[in-house]
């Protein structure tokens, strides 16, 4: 009770402070709706091409589901900074004098996150719907597809976290996550299909955990396109990289209690 | 062996102890013996350091930067892990039941804490809410401290907008959220203005006289020690160097001064009178020149004046000044350690928040 109550307190912390910061929104919004409204023109020719993108697909519907877990990523990221901001002016210190309970502090911070990301995708999909996107499996299919964008951005906060908790640094923050966020986008299939790609970055991409959770939202997204295999398996590596991350999150957090 | 004598081997042996340490539990709220922190880098911070705060008393660590002064507050208030000794606070064991010590303490660190993006009100509802109240009592106690630290007119604006001194009395509040039976204070008014920090004074003066809060507050100034504290611990370098009232330690380094000057004193011969008949004078137990005329070192100075006075009366010298200084705390420091405390001020950094808009601090 203690923490269900704790939790709900520093969740809407978390969420006063981001409303009121709205250029923190903006910030981790602005790539993903710039590759939306542009990317998605740019490329819309290229998707017409015999044999690299699945017949019948357009560019948009195909790369809608990356950009919502590149949203996924960048709001992820400052997670990370906002520990570094507790950390740094004492405010941490300040909740641990206090009885709180020491997994509502992550809690807090970490269902805040996955809050922020799943509005963002509705801001995301709402958009893309508004220029001829669709979700071949219905309402229940966007509901899953926000499920798993908000998993991923939850695994991903986990990397954040650490970062900032090992560094206490907002730009180390920003410097490394930031640096792994582009490669491991373009190494996946998120924009273009693996056939689209150089041989040695089909199996970079085969193996790249965001090609899984990209798959399984296209699986949701496209028509005839589902397969639960490609669901559970997306659920499955992303639950793998959540366990390493937030266990690293969870291990260097109690570090900093204790 | 008679019975009453085996009766006062017991007594002597296991009541007495027993009823002493019984006492001791009852009335000390702070008990700390041989506590000795190291970092993990090898820095000694302290170094075996014992103490006893009585229930309802105002204590205080004086001691320049780096003495282990935040140091302790941080064993004390459950941050910082001990290295090795014995602590008790509000009567629990640190290291078994810190989070019953949490219920009962409240903390203000070094650096002023309040979260910008929230607004003096939510500040202090987040407080009570991880000291799990909630609902309309909380409300209550809010407003109560808002009057308190005189914040109600800004209490629906952000933290961010405050002054310096402004903040400094919402983090004061906050700590006071859940009516601590302990308040712990890491030099609550470094950095501020005299006007902030006199308020802060009155406040803190006034929690421990009209709510029976027991305070132990570190400071570098001598001044404040010496206006608020009635038990304090001299600190350097991680061990403690003298203890006592103020009063008592200042009484320790013994002589109060008494500088005067007559008229006429440039010329020597009244200078030399004038200083042979302060020496007659009986408690007065050196006389030397000094630049403000004629200095004379005394144990109770202010009982004597009016022997000086009368005694230069009788040889028609006529006093042009005469003024008295009590020994200072800094004296005591200055005795133990061949240094002066030097306050540094701290690098007051912004607090957290908003890192892309303007903020202007709000006015008092």
């Amino acid at each position: 009770m203690t923490l269900f109550n704790d939790t709900r307190h520093l969740f809407v912390r978390s969420l006063k402070k981001l409303i009121r910061n709205p250029i923190l929104i903006f910030f981790s919004l602005f790539q993903p709706i710039i590759f939306l409204l542009l990317f998605t023109q740019l490329f819309s020719k290229f998707a017409q091409a015999p044999g690299l993108f699945p017949a019948g697909v357009s560019y948009l519907a195909y790369a809608t589901p990356g950009i919502l877990l590149q949203n996924g990523f960048s709001s992820a990221l400052q997670s990370g900074t906002s520990i570094v901001d507790d950390l740094n002016t004492g405010f941490l210190q300040k909740m641990l004098v206090t009885p709180v309970s020491r997994s509502a502090i992550l809690l807090g911070r970490l269902t805040a996150d996955a809050f922020r990301v799943t509005v963002q995708s509705v801001i995301i999909i709402v958009l893309a719907y508004a220029i001829g996107f669709s979700v071949a499996t219905g309402l229940l299919g966007i509901l899953a597809i926000l499920a798993i964008v908000a998993f991923f951005g939850l695994a991903w906060s986990g990397i954040s976290l650490a970062l900032g908790l090992r560094t206490r640094s907002a730009e180390t923050v920003f410097g490394i996550a930031g640096f792994l966020s582009f490669p491991l986008l373009f190494m996946s299939t998120s924009l273009v299909p693996q056939t689209a790609m150089p041989a040695w970055m089909q199996s970079v991409s085969s193996v790249n955990p965001i090609s899984f959770a990209v798959n399984a939202v296209r699986d949701l997204s496209l028509p005839n396109y589902f397969s639960a295999g490609d669901v559970l398996a997306a659920v499955g590596v992303i639950a793998a990289i959540a366990v390493v991350t937030l266990g690293a999150t969870l291990y260097l957090f109690r570090k900093v209690v204790s | 062996m008679r019975i009453d004598s085996v009766f006062d081997i017991v007594f002597d042996s296991l009541i007495k102890p027993l009823c002493l340490a019984g006492v001791s539990i009852l009335s000390d709220i702070i008990t700390v013996d041989d506590l000795v922190e190291v970092y993990g880098d090898g820095t000694k911070a302290v170094q075996g350091i014992s103490f006893r705060v009585g229930e309802g008393e105002f204590f205080g660590f004086l001691g320049p930067n780096g003495a282990g002064k935040s140091t302790t507050i941080k064993v004390l208030t459950t941050l910082l892990r001990k290295t090795s000794g014995r602590v008790t606070v509000a009567g629990y064991d640190l290291d078994k039941e810190p989070q019953e010590i949490r219920k009962l303490i409240g903390a203000e660190s070094q650096e002023t804490v309040v979260d910008g993006d929230l607004t003096g009100r939510e500040n202090l509802k987040l407080q009570g809410n991880l000291q799990q109240m909630r609902g309309a009592a909380l409300e209550e106690r809010v407003k109560e401290l808002l009057k308190l630290v005189e914040l109600e007119d800004v209490a629906d604006k952000r933290a961010a907008f405050y002054s310096g001194g402004m903040k400094k009395r919402l983090d004061l509040a906050s700590a006071l959220v859940h009516k601590p039976k302990l308040l712990f204070l890491d030099e609550p008014t470094t950095g501020l203005d005299p006007q902030s920090r006199a308020r802060i004074w009155e406040y803190l003066e006034g929690l421990n006289r009209d709510e029976g809060i027991t305070v132990f507050l570190t400071t570098q100034y001598m001044e404040e020690a010496d206006r608020l504290c009635r038990q304090l611990y001299i600190i350097d370098q991680g061990k403690v160097i003298a203890n006592g009232s103020p009063e008592e330690l200042k009484r320790q380094v013994g002589a109060d001064t008494i500088t005067l000057s007559v008229v006429g004193g440039e010329k020597d011969g009244v200078k030399a009178e004038a200083k042979q008949t302060l020496s007659g004078i009986s408690g007065v137990t050196k006389v030397i020149d000094s630049d403000g005329g004629i200095t004379a070192y005394a144990t109770n100075a202010s009982q004597i004046v009016a022997d000086i006075v009368r005694a230069f009366d009788e040889k028609n010298m006529q006093l042009s000044s005469i003024n008295l200084a009590r020994p200072s705390l800094g004296d005591i420091f200055l005795q133990h350690t061949g240094k002066r405390i030097r306050p540094e001020e701290l690098n007051t950094k912004p607090a957290s928040g908003m890192r892309f808009a303007r903020r202007r601090p709000a006015r008092e």
